[in-house]
């Protein structure tokens, strides 16, 4: 398990793609819009959950990512979040219209020499891996959501077969009688 | 998303104010570049003010930091908190940036 968080998976089969329980919103592909949809989502959440505003954010940049390099911004074009909150975890699934994430592969190899680069403190050679651009990227892309996505994302983190829908699964730790006690 | 400057010597501190993220953070990249082009060689860039940042506004630090390494010039940022302090977590980049606790650690950073 711990090792699937160092990655991007595609996994058409995945559980966290099961839709059940789950609530839906459909948003047209409008860029300047992507922290309002982002919000549409997230207050439906347990304040105990939001984390001040990182659930926000996280969420946001899937959103982002769906829009801006799924959809290309064409306002014509959905994308279909579905999510389920309670106070132990965060569950999402965030779906667009697009060809799906071609450089997945890429992406991993990327990130496995970045995560090298830590492992050795080597501070020089990281900032070489600090930012995964494609051709699709601009300068307002900050190429490093994704890294950020693996690791908040604890309970998984997985995209479909085409790769234009990803799922993931954040687990809280509830708090019980002072004891923790970990969430479903 | 407000952008400020003060001097400190020859060390300018640009105090950030409110959220940076993808629709502002260029803002605080382009400013820096216009610093660099009037020849400011010693910067602090003082997150205390800032309660948000996505991927966009973590790639202009980014973009600011290696620019500045890269003509040898000085950075620090300070008063990271809260969401700020953890969206760098996540990405593993505390010991990419230079982290000061307070301008004036940042300060003592920069004139060093």
């Amino acid at each position: 398990m711990l090792q699937d968080l160092k990655e991007l998976r595609s996994d058409e089969n995945d559980p966290l793609f099961d839709k059940t329980n789950m609530l839906k919103k459909e948003f047209p592909s409008d860029f300047r819009q992507i922290r309002y949809f982002t919000l549409l989502i997230v207050q439906s959440a347990p304040t105990e959950i939001k984390e001040l505003n990182i659930l926000e954010q996280q969420i946001s940049e899937v959103i982002k990512n769906a829009v801006k390099h799924g959809n290309h911004c064409d306002i014509n074009k959905k994308v279909t979040v579905w999510y389920s909150f309670s106070s132990t975890h965060a569950h999402i699934i965030v779906q667009d219209e697009g060809e799906g994430f071609q450089e997945l592969e890429k992406w991993n190899d990327f990130n496995r020499k970045r995560l090298e680069c830590l492992h050795n403190n080597d501070f020089i050679e990281l900032s070489n891996y600090v930012s995964f651009k494609t051709k699709e990227s601009d300068s307002q892309d900050g190429g490093n959501a994704l890294f950020a996505a693996l690791e908040y994302w604890n309970g998984g983190f997985v995209y479909n077969g085409k790769r234009n829908a990803v799922a993931m699964l954040k687990k809280y730790q509830q708090k019980f009688h002072g004891a923790n006690r970990d969430g479903e | 998303m407000e952008l400020k400057i003060r001097k400190n010597g020859d060390v300018y501190i640009i105090d950030v104010t409110g959220e940076m993220d993808l629709y502002n953070s260029y803002k605080l990249k382009e400013l820096v570049v216009k610093m660099l082009e009037k020849n400011v060689k010693n910067f602090v860039i003082n997150l205390e003010q800032v309660d948000y940042i996505d991927s966009s506004g973590i790639g202009a630090l980014i973009y600011i930091c290696s620019t500045i390494k890269k003509m040898n010039l000085k950075l620090a940022i300070s008063n990271i908190h809260g969401s700020v302090k953890k969206v760098i977590e996540l990405t593993k980049l505390m010991g990419y940036f230079p982290i000061a606790n307070s301008v004036e650690e940042a300060l003592l950073m920069v004139k060093e």
